[in-house]
């Protein structure tokens, strides 16, 4: 169990790469030098945060502190999820987070009992890596599910008032517009899943690979993982879908168009 | 004495802070036969949105039968009229399956439509062979025919329709007229610029312009 670590001079000529893309964006004057530059750095800058903060973390590996750093991960993970879309914020940020965290606690809770027999549920190092996992897939998902479930009712409102007006009840009418968003959520993840070991390795295995474990150890951690993923996506956009529509929809079942119009 | 089923109250529409109709009032009964008629913008589409609870008055107030409409009863409201807007885009997929799908709805389940749809596509001269087709791929006065047979099918007695014949041809837009008007005791409140509907017997009021 021997693994080389990437030194200095070795992140050195990591960074050195991105003077290919900088150039090349020079040449074909493509503005996004700048952005490019900035979110490496970002990025560097709160990787070097999390590397301090899990070290520490995982000295201590209290309780405790794994759930708050949970908590927080929620949090942020939600607050995207409502920010990617043109919503106030306010009015639908509880509804996502609420279905964030139910979700993410009962796949993980699911993960670390039944599927990780044994494993410890307050290690650190199964509960922050792997429901940073969860909600991350999630959250892409989330994004995409709720801002086209959104649109898709503000562009097709006739579609929706159809359907009332031949006497459904709103979840009756909702029900197209839900299946095509969920559907939309799934997909890419479906598309993952059907190449993956054979055009990609995902992080996860490719991390626990590097380390040392055995690949079939790997396999069974991915295995385990996009199936956990799958579902937690599904009952994450499900509850986004559900909870937020109790606070974007009036009595008369209407959809409360102040709360979509761009700021 | 008729019994009163939908009545404009002193209604007044707003849009962007420009009043587009103000004051507007009209008792409807059962049985009645109105048609509404008046320039693009002038906001007779938002007056038969009202009826389902879709639109609101800015003042003014719209009962249906004696009861003004709130959250509570618009849903009630949309059990029992039917609502045609202007448009035809219902959904997606296999024209069956929306048919279909509709009838599906809880409140809908005991219906039994397979035993009239045949009728209807003979008298809107459509063949059976649209039910298979894509409902996209239709035209749009195919598309407005299936949206009318569909809302026959519901069996209900008091329609509002806005510009329900405006995409079929001359001889089309006379028969559509011809059956929701020859009903008796049908109650219907339509939005149309078609002579059709202009027949003997029949409230034209022109809302907008002068």
């Amino acid at each position: 169990m021997t693994t080389t670590d990437i030194t200095i001079t070795g992140l050195f000529f990591a960074f050195l790469l991105l003077a290919i893309p900088v150039f090349v964006m020079h040449k074909t004057r493509l503005p996004m030098i700048q952005e490019t530059v900035w979110s490496f750095l970002r990025m560097s800058v709160q990787l070097a945060l999390a590397g301090v903060f899990l070290t520490v973390l995982f000295e201590y590996n209290a309780p405790v502190l794994n759930v708050l750093w949970l908590g927080v991960m929620i949090t942020v993970a939600a607050y995207e999820a409502v920010r990617k879309q043109d919503v106030n914020i306010r009015k639908l940020y509880l509804p996502t987070v609420a279905a964030f965290i139910i979700a993410t606690v009962i796949c993980l809770i699911y993960f670390e009992t039944l599927i990780l027999q044994g494993g410890g549920f307050s290690e650190a190092r199964f509960l922050i890596p792997i429901g940073g996992m969860l909600l991350g897939n999630s959250l892409g998902g989330t994004i995409i599910a709720t801002s086209l479930f959104y649109n898709d009712l503000q562009r097709n409102e006739n579609r929706y008032v159809s359907a009332l007006s031949f006497g459904a009840q709103r979840k009756e009418a909702l029900l197209p517009h839900f299946r095509a968003a969920l559907k939309s959520a799934l997909k890419p993840s479906l598309g993952n899943v059907a190449v993956m070991g054979i055009v990609f390795l995902p992080g996860l295995m490719t991390g626990q690979l590097i380390a040392g474990l055995s690949p079939m150890t790997a396999i069974s951690y991915q295995i385990a993982l996009m199936l956990t993923i799958y579902t937690s996506t599904t009952i994450c956009v499900t509850l986004s879908i559900i909870l937020t529509s109790y606070a974007s929809f009036d009595a008369y079942g209407m959809l409360k168009k102040e709360l979509f119009q761009k700021r | 004495m008729k019994e009163e089923i939908i009545r404009y109250d002193t209604v007044s529409v707003v849009f962007d802070g420009i009043t587009v109709i103000s004051q507007f009032s009209l008792t409807v009964n059962q049985g009645d036969k109105v048609v509404i008629r008046g320039p693009s913008g002038s906001g007779k589409s938002t007056l038969l949105k009202m009826a389902q609870g879709y639109a609101r008055p800015d003042t003014g107030t719209v009962s249906y039968r004696m009861q003004e409409i709130d959250a509570a009863t618009a849903w009630a409201i949309r059990q029992e009229t039917t609502y045609i807007s202007q448009d035809t885009d219902i959904g997606e997929g296999i024209v069956w399956d929306l048919i279909a799908g509709v009838f599906a709805y809880t409140a809908n389940k005991t219906i039994p439509y397979r035993d009239c749809l045949g009728e209807y596509l003979t008298l809107f001269s459509l063949d059976e062979t649209t039910l298979d087709k894509d409902f996209r791929t239709l035209s749009g006065g195919e598309k407005q025919r299936i949206v009318i047979i569909i809302s026959l099918l519901l069996g209900r007695t008091i329609f509002f329709l806005d510009e329900i014949t405006a995409a079929l041809d001359g001889s089309m837009k006379q028969q559509v007229a011809e059956y929701f008007l020859s009903h008796q005791d049908w109650t219907i409140i339509a939005i149309s610029h078609d002579d059709a509907w202009y027949r003997e017997g029949i409230r034209i009021i022109t809302i907008g312009g002068k």
